[in-house]
């Protein structure tokens, strides 16, 4: 087994060594630029509903050089050769579970606005490839990623579950495919391969903290891989590869402690860290990673409470949360000293968000990094909301047809409509609805209604610009695609669209298939709204990924319900039974035709005549039973006899006959 | 009906009164009239029609099945079998100073034979497939002074200027001796079959020694006999050039490492076992770029072969390995070898790239942590391994490389370094020597044989001419085996599978690789490697493609007991009344014949 080597390179080896030397690594730098690159970071967040909000974000980036998609550093090579495979130019998977609560948690902030996700599966993909190869590009790929990440993604590939939207989704695609699951259970299988695409896995550094148990007792889940190409260098000529890798978790902090807090106050935040959020603590960094930091949120709105708390108490100055160097206020105490407060600069309002910067290098340098967040007064806040909430339900019963209703409700947010209103009556809200109906829902376009605070309107005044493609049987989905304007004042609106169930074949139900068929959520964009972060600092974005995210300019979407239509359930074990019914009525029918056919009457009759002289075994063994019985001699009869031999005649046409009346009568009653 | 056909001596006692009236005629026992035959030829009809329609209807649920060419896959298996693919070689022996006189024109023949006889020797029991054994042809050409005499066999091809091995310096290194000897020898052949290996024996007053050259000869130097000569040439013949100078049982040609569309993915692994420890990266395009990419041109006739590297970190080995006070380094034994791959941590994956049925091969270079470095593998005659790797056979080879800085204190936070390239080039020598290993070719450079103990020159792309000639002969026998299993096997299962449908594709696909196949053969006993390799690749593909079509694999075939079940409902009851009706007319048919013959053999017997 054990071999010993050749002396086959020694040509070679002469004119290696020339250059060899010069390429090696300074060491201690992080890789040089135009290199393969990781940053983790951790941001943590208090929510006004009791709860914490924890979104990890990874970002891996490879340059694309002639050797991308087979050598590779620190990117993952399987996900690098799928981009190269299938000419992936931006592509995004997304695994959740539970519901984003939007009126709790935030609508029109960067995490909800792109983290915040459908549960089940939801991938869409921009392809690099013409036209015509898209589809085929699309079916390989889910095939791929559904080995990749152990999930039931293949279903996406059947022309039936994805859709092609033209603008709705995201503006100017090119060619993208889009396609959900809202049924797909989510759980550590699919969490274990998308650990597996970071180079320290859950080994070290941030993710050390992503204790399954934990994690999945959570809220809210949701994992993101989201891959897309940047231009790293103004000509265009260099472009590059970003893996995003989020996972966005929504927590209870643990109940016990909160118990002993609340029996003092029953207002009082939840006091919360690591190490109860997790059950763990972060021991040290992923040494491959560039950067590796923890970032603790506060939003404007706790921000805005915590400088009135101050204001009242004058006990400190106006700055003191902004300081870098203190300890407690009154609001709160944090375990451990931030590196750098970072705020966010608002140019609309006067309160801003703050963030709190630790790097994790720094604190687990002494031992094992455990931020905690105590709160010693009571605060009440709420999120930024959504211009304008949205909601879907089903309207109608029975199993023959229903119809789809989508509302939308103001929440007159603070940036949302109070801004706007002061552009005066003509101002309008556009808002995007993409909505895929899968085939045997079928949606009767020409009856959308729309109504605008109560009233009903024409579509025409509301809606700015449609597109429809109609479903066709087991072929393709129905898809909707629709800009509506609505005035700035509204409070509500809503539309409406009829829909029959359809017929599936019977090899076409889900195994259970009573449960009923999930209609993936519309997604509802508001172009015009966008959710921004600025912060004072310039090259923070260069420095944080998670910060250059917020930064970007995002439109506000939002995600509605998943609904549940019941459908017509067929008996499956029915065309056996079928089968089985039409075979036993035609053996009758062709037994009892056979036996006419040759049957002799003369002779029948000239038979029973002589056999009507003495009674037959059966009526003499009555006869004598019954005379026993009654203790005396009965004669027997002769019609029991005779109506033994036009038993079965008159029992066929008497069955006819019930049979007949019962179709007819079924068929009048319908 | 049972009523009406009753047979009358169920009523025991007749009408006395009709007996008595008329007792030439008794009614139950016989008739004037002749039995209709109505209701006979009804029933009848009814039955017969539905015996005519059982085939049509036995035919119209039969599933379709594409005609598979079952008794040529078993010829083709079973010539597989007992006689393996022969390629034909041409062997030159070139005997250079020896003294023969001019009348000596016998003497080329007589060695000619005595070659061929000792080489039968060698080749006695059963030679493996992809040798050129029993299948060879032997020339001996002597020369001296310009004077050249030729066997009878070789007299007409294969002709080189008569006294230009005479001039050549074999005194000078071993490189340019070669490289003079191809300039010679390796022109074209004409009229021959197959690839020409030359030995030359070169007798006179020198170190003794023997080389086999990167082309297609070797040669002797030294004062030998000629007895002794014969030997040595037959020995390099048969072991060297037929069989490609592998020991025996080393790998066999069944475990040939070459995925079923004949190619070969080299998954190359950095592994960090602790980065916390120390980082390191290795510069993998310079090393495709100037040592991979000659072993990959040079084996593209046996294999298409593409390259992928990752760095993996966190990724410890699975066994354990003890600290050995005298050689000052953490000891793995032989023993703990199987254990040493951790399949858990170590994300070798399968390439995406590659797909289809590529080989992946894993090599993986493994980087010790801290606290068990150096770490070395020990042989188990108690020496340290010199390359410090194992190869696993179709899997793939590891090899640890120990860093420079074993004792150092790491530092708080890793320092990434890059590994040099010496060290690259050490490792990748190691690398190059186990895929050697693993298509099954000897790693080092000694051939000792029974007569001869030769010195084998290495190329500096990695193999051989005449090893590639044998890994191509090896490769095709070995697809062409590999197809005629597969096709069996799926001959076998169609057949134990009455009901199971076979598209047309199937067999156009079978049809297709009987036909590359056949091709191959005829390719390969014509000697045309590169042609026969093709078509071998190409058979084996296609039976696979065959084998693994997804209408075999995911169409669960209409079974009969549910063919049974969906028309016993309607063909039971019905066949029951019209078999029963049939039965029991002809029965009354006979009975009522009986009476008419009875009455009227009495009317007979009275008139």
């Amino acid at each position: 087994m054990v071999l010993r080597s050749r002396p086959i390179f020694s040509l070679l080896l002469l004119f290696l060594s020339s250059y060899g030397f010069s390429t090696a690594f300074a060491s201690g730098s992080a890789i040089e630029g135009g290199e393969e690159d990781f940053s983790e970071e951790l941001l943590l967040k208090p929510l006004p509903d009791r709860k914490v909000l924890a979104h990890f974000h990874f970002e891996t980036r490879a340059p694309r050089t002639p050797s991308y998609g087979r050598h590779h550093h620190l990117f993952p090579k399987a996900i690098a050769q799928l981009v190269k495979k299938f000419h992936i130019q931006e592509m995004e998977l997304s695994f959740t579970q539970g519901r984003w609560n939007y009126e709790s948690w935030g609508g029109f902030e960067p995490i909800a606005s792109s983290n915040a996700k459908p549960p089940g599966v939801e991938l869409w993909a921009v392809f690099d490839v013409p036209p015509d190869d898209v589809d085929a590009s699309w079916k390989n790929l889910t095939h791929s990623i559904s080995g990749l990440f152990c999930a039931s993604i293949n279903f996406l590939e059947s022309s039936t579950a994805y859709a092609a939207p033209k603008w709705s989704f995201r503006p100017d695609p090119g060619s993208l495919r889009y396609g959900t699951l809202p049924r797909e259970a989510v759980c550590t299988e699919n969490l274990t391969p998308w650990l597996k695409l970071l180079p320290c896995r859950d080994k070290a550094g941030i993710s050390l903290l992503m204790d399954r148990p934990s994690i999945y007792r959570g809220f809210y889940h949701s994992q993101r891989l989201r891959l897309r190409s940047a231009k790293t260098s103004s000509d265009g000529t260099h472009s590059s590869i970003i893996l995003e890798q989020t996972l966005t978790v929504v927590l209870h902090p643990d109940s016990q402690k909160m118990s002993t807090v609340n029996s003092r106050e029953p207002t009082l935040q939840p006091s919360w860290s690591m190490s109860s959020l997790f059950g763990k603590k972060i021991s040290g960094t992923c040494v491959l990673a560039k950067s590796s930091t923890v970032y603790l949120q506060l939003d404007w709105g706790v921000v805005r409470e915590l400088k009135n708390l101050e204001n009242g108490n004058q006990v400190l100055g106006v700055a003191s949360i902004m300081e870098e160097s203190f300890v407690s206020n009154p609001a709160f105490v944090l375990s451990d000293k931030p590196d750098k407060v970072i705020r966010e600069v608002d140019s609309r309002s006067e309160e801003s968000a703050i963030l709190y910067e630790f790097s994790v290098r720094k604190h687990s340098d002494l031992g094992p990094f455990d931020l905690g967040f105590t709160w010693k007064t009571p605060v009440v806040w709420s999120c930024p909301q959504l211009p304008l909430r949205v909601s879907r339900f089903l309207m109608g019963s029975g199993n023959e047809r229903g119809a789809i209703a989508i509302s939308f409700r103001s929440a007159r947010a603070r940036e949302g409509l109070t801004h706007a209103k002061s552009m005066g009556e003509s101002c309008k809200v556009d808002v995007n609805v993409f909505q895929v109906v899968p085939w045997y829902i079928k949606v009767y376009f020409h009856t959308m209604k729309v109504f605008v605070d109560g009233k009903p309107l024409a579509v025409s005044d509301i809606i700015e610009k449609i597109h429809v493609s109609p479903s066709e049987d087991k072929v393709s989905p129905g898809v909707l695609e629709m800009i509506l304007k609505l005035p700035c004042t509204v409070d509500s609106a809503a539309f409406t669209l009829e829909f029959d169930k359809g017929f599936l074949h019977i090899d076409e139900y889900p195994p259970d298939a009573n449960q009923g068929f999930d209609i993936p959520p519309a997604v509802i964009t508001f172009p015009t709204f966008h959710v921004n972060m600025h912060f004072g600092e310039d090259n923070l974005s260069k420095k944080s990924a998670v910060l250059s995210r917020f930064q970007e300019n995002i439109p506000v979407r939002s995600y509605t319900e998943v609904l549940l239509v019941p459908l017509t359930t067929p008996d499956f074990s029915m065309p056996y039974n079928v089968i089985t019914i039409t075979c036993t009525v035609f053996a009758l029918y062709f037994g009892s035709l056979l036996n006419v056919l040759r049957r002799r009457v003369n002779e029948e009759e000239r038979f029973l005549k002589s056999k009507g002289k003495r009674p037959s075994a059966l009526s003499r063994l009555l006869s004598k039973l019954s005379a026993k019985l009654g203790g005396k001699r009965v004669v027997a009869s002769q019609s029991s006899a005779r109506s033994s031999s036009f038993i079965s005649l008159k029992l066929i046409l008497k069955i006819i006959l019930v049979a007949g009346i019962a179709i007819a009568w079924q068929y009048f009653s319908e | 009906m049972a009523e009406i056909t009753e047979s009358p001596e169920s009523s025991p006692d007749p009408p006395e009164t009709k007996s008595e009236q008329r007792e030439e005629f008794d009614p139950e026992t016989m008739r004037r009239t002749k039995p209709g035959v109505k209701r006979l030829v009804l029933t009848f009809s009814v039955l017969i029609s539905f015996v005519i329609g059982f085939p049509f209807l036995w035919k119209s649920v039969e599933i379709y099945r594409a005609p598979l060419l079952f008794d040529d896959i078993d010829l083709l298996s079973k010539r597989m079998e007992s006689e393996p693919l022969r390629f034909p070689c041409n062997f030159r022996a070139v005997f250079v100073g020896f003294d023969f006189g001019s009348a000596d024109f016998d003497r080329a023949d007589d060695l000619q034979s005595s070659i061929s006889n000792r080489m039968d020797k060698f080749v006695s029991g059963t030679s493996p497939c992809g040798t050129c054994s029993s299948n060879y042809s032997v020339s001996v050409t002597m020369e001296s002074n310009s004077r050249c005499i030729q066997s009878q066999s070789g007299r007409h091809s294969c002709s080189y200027q008569c006294g230009a091995i005479s001039s050549i310096d074999f005194r000078g290194d071993d490189e340019s001796v070669d490289d003079s000897l191809e300039r010679v020898l390796g022109g074209e052949c004409s009229g021959l079959a197959g690839k020409v290996y030359t030995v030359v024996i070169v007798n006179k007053d020198a170190e003794d020694k023997a080389i086999i050259g990167k082309y297609r000869h070797a040669w002797i130097v030294g004062r030998v006999q000629e007895e002794e000569a014969v030997e040595k040439i037959a020995e390099i013949f048969v072991k060297v050039f037929s069989n490609g100078g592998k020991e025996e049982g080393l790998i066999h040609g069944e475990f040939m490492p070459v995925g079923a569309d004949g190619r070969i993915v080299l998954s190359f692994n950095l592994l960090n076992s602790d980065p916390q420890d120390w980082i390191y990266d290795w510069d993998f395009n310079m090393i495709e770029e100037h040592m991979l990419s000659p072993v990959v041109d040079t084996l593209g006739p046996v294999a298409n072969i593409t390259v992928e590297s990752q760095v993996l970190y966190y990724t410890p080995k699975s066994s354990y390995a003890y600290w050995d006070e005298e050689l000052k380094s953490f000891i793995l034994n032989t023993g703990d070898l199987p254990f040493f791959v951790n399949s858990n941590e170590w994300h070798l994956d399968t390439s995406t790239a590659a797909g289809g049925r590529s080989k992946v091969l894993q090599l993986v270079l493994y980087i010790p942590s801290a606290k068990e470095c150096p770490l070395n593998l020990q042989l188990p005659n108690g020496e340290i391994s010199k390359a410090n790797g194992y190869i696993s056979p179709m899997w793939g080879g590891v090899v640890v490389w120990n860093p420079m800085n074993c004792f150092q204190d790491p530092e708080k936070y890793p320092a990434w370094h890059k590994i040099s390239p010496q060290d690259l080039q050490k490792i990748f020598e190691v690398f190059v020597a186990q895929i050697r290993q693993l298509v099954g070719l000897k790693s080092d450079n000694l051939f000792i044989g029974t007569s001869v103990r030769s010195i084998m020159l290495a190329s500096e792309k990695g193999f051989t001419e005449w090893e590639l000639d044998a890994l191509t002969r090896q490769h095709t026998c070995f697809n062409l085996w590999s197809c005629a299993t597969t096709l069996s096997s799926l001959s076998r299962l169609v057949q134990s599978l009455p009901r199971m449908i076979i598209m047309d594709e199937i067999g156009k696909q079978v049809k297709l690789s009987m036909e590359a196949a056949k091709q191959a053969e005829s390719d390969a006993s014509h000697g045309i490697y590169a042609a026969a390799a093709v078509s071998a690749r190409q058979s084996r593909a296609l039976a696979e493609d065959a084998f693994f079509h997804p209408s075999i694999m995911s169409v669960s075939y209409y079974s009969f007991e549910h063919c049974f079940a969906v028309y016993s409902p309607f063909f039971l009851p019905v066949s029951l009344h019209v078999v029963l009706a049939a039965l029991r007319e002809w029965k009354r048919y006979r009975q009522e014949k009986k009476k008419y013959l009875t009455w009227k053999a009495r009317v007979d017997a009275s008139s």
